[in-house]
């Protein structure tokens, strides 16, 4: 396996387990592997778009994870994660392959909203999702689609 | 993408934000996408699904729309 692979693997078993991508030294450390190589390896992948960086080179997003919170709190198995949208709160429970529970709220009217997955279907709930960007553009600015 | 509570608030948030409103999608075809996305995030093999495996995805779940050629 090739140091791309073996820290894109770390990555994301790292952030199903804590809840949150890790900081490129703490991949460095853990992999034995100079931490210029783990940002340049996190840049590769980005490449491949399965993770968003800050300006720093560190991870913002291992999509469907986020490394901040946002308005998308995710609880698969009694661990928190926050997501990058609405799909990504489904995204995690599909990472996950587990039952979730998501809390986010209307983004006209702020009113709280309980979204579920549970054995492996969404429970019907009155909700629906809306872009604001067309498909061929969400990479132009990911963090606003 | 955000999240409504129903088509009227999206109507209402496009209003607000002199947005145009997009098509919708269902909780249903939201995790269909999810799982099409996410499902094997985790595994050595990962990858996100690009160009024509995109429309693909897309044409099943009746999302046609010139809106959603990636």
């Amino acid at each position: 396996m090739d140091n791309d692979a073996l820290v894109q693997q770390y990555v994301y078993r790292f952030t199903a387990d804590h809840g949150r991508p890790p900081a490129s030294s703490a991949v460095a450390s853990a992999l034995g592997i100079d931490q210029q190589e783990v940002l340049a390896a996190f840049r590769r992948i980005h490449g491949r778009r399965l993770l968003v960086l800050a300006r720093t080179g560190e991870i913002t997003m291992a999509p469907p994870f986020s490394a901040v919170p946002t308005p998308f709190r995710v609880e698969v198995t009694d661990r928190e994660y926050f997501a990058n949208c609405v799909w990504d709160s489904f995204g995690i429970a599909a990472a996950l392959h587990g039952d979730a529970k998501i809390d986010s709220s209307c983004a006209c009217c702020g009113e709280p909203m309980v979204l579920r997955i549970f054995d492996g279907q969404p429970l019907p709930e009155p909700a629906v999702a809306h872009f604001a960007v067309p498909a061929a553009h969400w990479w132009d600015d990911i963090t606003y689609t | 993408m955000l999240l409504f509570r129903s088509e009227e608030h999206v109507d209402k948030w496009c209003s607000v934000h002199t947005l145009p409103k997009r098509p919708l999608v269902d909780l249903e075809q939201l995790w269909t996408l999810a799982k099409e996305w996410y499902s094997s995030r985790l595994t050595p093999e990962a990858r996100r699904p690009m160009g024509a495996e995109i429309r693909a995805i897309f044409d099943r779940l009746g999302l046609t729309d010139p809106f959603w050629q990636s």
